[in-house]
């Protein structure tokens, strides 16, 4: 789009700008590097010291061997929708941007398969082969955007992996650049559990440190005969989560189990999706059942009458396909429609048991009360996967670092009830500390070792998913 | 847009203060970007995303460059510049974005303080100062150019210059627009210019008034006079204000936002004394409707700028909102409908295109993918981004279905862009105006003519 040629001297820019081909495949200058200063969790920015758009796997293991002979540190980036900063260059790297390596390779109906590169977007897997009866079935709130390599290394989740798993669930085999440069295949063409190892579900969620996927084969599955949705209107918080208990031991598996709390409700409904939620309910179900036709219109009337015994205050069966999408779309753009309501949000991602989601959004409460900041809660209620959104105002002094000590809060809340701190936005910069509440330093250790196999120099996305080594480390390398 | 340094020059500093690096008057309103949380909802709505894959070229790439200007941490310059001017102002991000982030707003907004920054100097500035200053604002002299336009359609000059391959020695993107000119005919201002009031057939129901436009009324004259033709025949009576001006729309997207401002001054005042203002064309209207933000800053104009906006209506709405006669002649053809941008993302108006058209008999809509996406013709985006606009009308075309004869559409930037397209892809569709399909069943009907 402008002057042509590179215009620096850095041998390092010139060298990767080879790789890539052109001038059009490397950004360098502060201001084209300032918009990859961070991803979807923006509280920590760094600048990087180059973007390269490579092309096919070739390019990138070049770029990745250049990078490792040379000492750059380097990561990858996908849409950068990311929640916890693992695409965020934190000591400068490198960006190896995938999005240009975006084809459908192909697709296997017969054996519910699809090869896709990187920066293939997840919608569109699902948009592809719908008309054919199949669907990709993680499907992240971001999926409208965010990249199926972006989800491999985040082991992305979303509203329907209650009944359908998280990403490692999905995926068949991965191409795999290695931190020195080497491409390497795994997964025998989708053959499931092959001898050895499970490699495939040690790679996926290992947010970007063990290596850069350049191919996915992932599942494809035929679309469900039948599909009803209902949304439930709840006075008071506690019967909405007592409703989510009684219907997953009432023995139903919905597709998806999803609850807002009042200040999410107050923020969707501000902002591009509204369906016209009341403002007084202290929470809502959406509740979706997917399968065979028949059993169907039994489990619909099994969920509202739970609801109507934990005194829901309306509940109603989505109409059609227009009235579901909206209740869909004004979940999904949840967190971004905290816009609407505040400046800024930091979003937290723990796990819970669900007996205990009352208890829990209690002391969410109380943290809330104690930091002065308002929380809005969506989370996917069924698997006891919380959301919790800290808003804030990056402007006003120290109100970033009082977010991030409530949002820490918050998790060990979720670790102190047996949970886990993270359910599928993965460590990166946010969490790695409170690895901490989950995690002692042998523990740790012991994961940073097998990290080191893969990356032995750590200069592919160093920074992430482990805190800062405790004094244990001189044990580690003595 | 690129610049060298010898065409830099710095420009007035703003006496009412100054916001980071953005020091000129009518600066741009930073509750527009604090709505932003960078989610990144936005990236696969923008067509320059799309080709560059690159963030700086994306909706929240660009916020919060604009945002870091503000910020101090960036300066006005060519590297900003580039990304800012090659945004193509179709606000698909607006619609996707969950928090209604008004990114063309602000892209607007910094346009004028780049522009006041760092004018344009060298031919550029005068073939900008020409076209938005000398021809546009003054329908005399763009009449007059399109009478140039017809001089060299119809003295055989065309002929000549297509024939002995002259045609060549323009650059190819104006060679390529040289191709698909419509033919000119009488604009409608000048044939109307002593009639006070066009009276509609039968009953009068209501009164409006008609926003000409500056390319359309010299370009697609043809589709003023189908507008006015199916607005008299729903009973509405329809006048032609003689003091109305260009809506300004091409010199806000460029960065004049002081022209777009006295412009809409001469606008609000040629129609204060109608009810309802009827555009066929969906950047003017969409222009038109905002206004009030050109007048942020002036209190007494704002709230003139308030009421006119209220006043504006497209033709689609309005005809589908007030009622319309459906036509009984049949049309019998096979029809797809594209977006134009400032009338899908713009003023929200999808559903009624699509109801008329459908709402004609005979007529079989074709579902387009992608139906709201950017054809590229962004005003003068194909004129000053010739490359870009080409990709994204190649990923355009690739949607249009292939067996349909007629692409209808209610913008006529998207119409040029779009008979380009048909042109330069080897299609055959034919492209109309919404407006133009209900006037011919009309004039069917009527037994006057058949032109499909």
């Amino acid at each position: 789009m402008r002057g042509k040629g590179i215009h620096t001297n850095d041998p390092h820019i010139q060298a990767l700008a080879r790789i890539v081909g052109d001038e059009k495949s490397i950004l360098y200058k502060k201001e084209d590097l300032l918009a990859y200063d961070c991803d979807g969790f923006t509280v920590h920015r760094h600048l990087p010291k180059a973007v390269v758009f490579p092309k096919n796997t070739e390019e990138v293991a070049a770029i990745v061997k250049y990078c490792h002979e040379h000492n750059l540190p380097f990561l990858a980036r996908g849409a950068g929708t990311g929640l916890s900063g693992g695409a965020i260059p934190l000591n400068g790297e490198v960006i190896i941007s995938l999005v240009r390596m975006k084809r459908l390779v192909s697709v296997d109906l017969e054996n519910r398969r699809a090869v896709v590169e990187p920066g293939f977007v997840n919608l569109k897997l699902t948009n592809s082969i719908s008309d054919r009866g199949y669907y990709y079935a993680p499907d992240p709130s971001s999926q409208y955007c965010c990249t199926i390599g972006g989800n491999v290394a985040e082991n992305a989740g979303g509203a329907h992996c209650l009944k359908y798993g998280v990403t490692t669930n999905h995926i068949l085999g991965l191409e795999v650049v290695l931190p020195n440069g080497e491409i390497v295949e795994i997964g025998e063409n989708g053959i499931p559990d092959p001898p050895g190892y499970d490699l495939l579900g040690l790679l996926t969620g290992s947010e970007g440190t063990l290596g850069i996927v350049t191919k996915i084969t992932v599942r494809i599955l035929k679309n469900p005969e039948a599909k009803q949705t209902v949304l439930a209107y709840f006075d008071r918080v506690a019967d909405a989560s007592q409703a989510v208990s009684d219907i997953i031991s009432a023995g139903m598996v919905p597709a998806a189990l999803e609850m807002m709390d009042q200040t999410a409700i107050e923020a969707v409904e501000a902002a591009a999706f509204p369906v016209g939620h009341p403002k007084d309910i202290e929470a809502l179900l959406l509740i979706e059942v997917d399968g065979i036709s028949s059993g169907i219109a039994e489990q619909i009337e099994a969920i509202l009458h739970i609801c109507r015994q934990r005194n829901v205050r309306e509940v109603k069966v989505a109409q059609n396909e227009q009235e579901r999408a909206r209740w869909w779309a004004n979940r999904k753009t949840g967190f971004g429609a905290m816009g609407a309501i505040s400046p800024d949000y930091l979003v937290q991602d723990g796990v819970i048991p669900r007996s205990k989601l009352p208890e829990v959004l209690q002391q969410i409460q109380q943290i809330s009360q104690k930091y002065g900041l308002r929380i809005a809660n969506i989370f996917h209620a069924g698997d006891g996967n919380l959301h919790p959104l800290v808003l804030f105002d990056a402007e006003k002094p120290g109100e970033t670092e009082k977010a991030l000590a409530a949002g820490s809060e918050c998790l060990q809340a979720c670790a102190a009830v047996g949970g886990s701190i993270t359910g599928e936005h993965g460590v990166g910069i946010e969490k790695k500390e409170e690895m901490r509440f989950i995690f002692n330093d042998e523990e740790i250790i012991a994961q940073t070792n097998i990290r080191d196999v893969f990356n032995p120099k750590n200069l592919l996305n160093a920074g992430k998913l482990f805190p800062t080594p405790g004094r244990c480390v001189e044990v580690k390398k003595g | 847009m690129s610049l060298r340094e010898s065409d830099i020059k710095q420009g007035p500093v703003c006496t009412t203060g100054s916001l980071g690096n953005y020091l000129w008057n009518d600066l741009p309103d930073p509750n527009k970007w604090a709505d932003c949380v960078h989610c990144g909802m936005c990236l696969e709505s923008c067509p320059t995303y799309e080709q560059t894959g690159q963030e700086q070229h994306s909706p929240r790439g660009r916020v919060h460059l604009m945002k870091s200007v503000a910020e101090g941490k960036l300066e006005i310059n060519e590297d900003f510049i580039d990304p800012i001017f090659a945004c193509l102002d179709c606000r698909a991000c607006t619609t996707a974005c969950p928090a209604d982030v008004d990114v063309g707003g602000l892209i607007e907004e910094v346009r004028g303080q780049i522009r006041q920054a760092i004018p344009l100097t060298g031919w550029k500035a005068f073939v900008s100062k020409f076209f938005l200053q000398g021809v546009f604002p003054h329908p005399t002299r763009l009449h007059a150019l399109g009478n140039l336009l017809k001089l060299y359609q119809k003295s055989g000059l065309q002929k000549l210059a297509r024939k002995t391959k002259l045609i060549h020695i323009m650059p190819q993107h104006l060679a390529d627009m040289e191709a698909i000119l419509p033919e000119i005919s009488e604009p409608v201002r000048k044939k109307y210019k002593h009639a006070n009031v066009i009276k509609a057939k039968g009953e009068t129901k209501h009164t409006v008034a008609l926003l000409t436009g500056c390319v359309m009324d010299v370009m697609f004259s043809d589709i003023n006079e189908a507008t006015i033709r199916v607005l008299t025949r729903n009973g509405n009576d329809v006048v032609i204000p003689q003091n109305q001006t260009c809506c300004g729309a091409l010199h806000v997207h460029a960065g004049d936002r002081e022209t777009g401002r006295e412009l809409a001054k001469q606008n609000i005042e040629a129609f204060q004394h109608v009810d309802r203002v009827i555009v066929n064309a969906a950047g003017c209207g969409c222009m038109l409707k905002e206004y009030p933000e050109l007048f942020r800053n002036d209190p007494v104009w704002h709230e003139k700028a308030e009421e006119f906006s209220r006043k504006v209506e497209d033709i689609s709405k309005y005809l589908y909102d007030t009622g319309y006669e459906i036509p009984k002649a049949q049309l019998n053809t096979r029809i797809t409908y594209h977006d134009a941008c400032h009338l899908a993302h713009g003023q929200g108006i999808r559903q009624e295109p699509r109801a008329i058209l459908s709402s004609i008999p005979g007529v079989e809509m074709v579902y387009m993918p992608n139906a709201d996406r950017c054809c590229g013709s962004a005003g003068i985006y194909n004129i000053t981004h010739p490359e870009m606009a080409g990709a994204v009308l190649k990923s355009k075309m690739e949607n249009v279905p292939e067996d349909v004869e007629l692409i209808s559409m209610g913008n006529p930037g998207c119409m040029l862009q779009m008979a380009m397209g048909v042109l330069k892809h080897g299609r055959n569709q034919k492209v109309v105006h919404t407006v133009q399909l209900l006037d011919w069943a009309y004039q069917k009907e009527e037994g006057k003519e058949d032109r499909t």
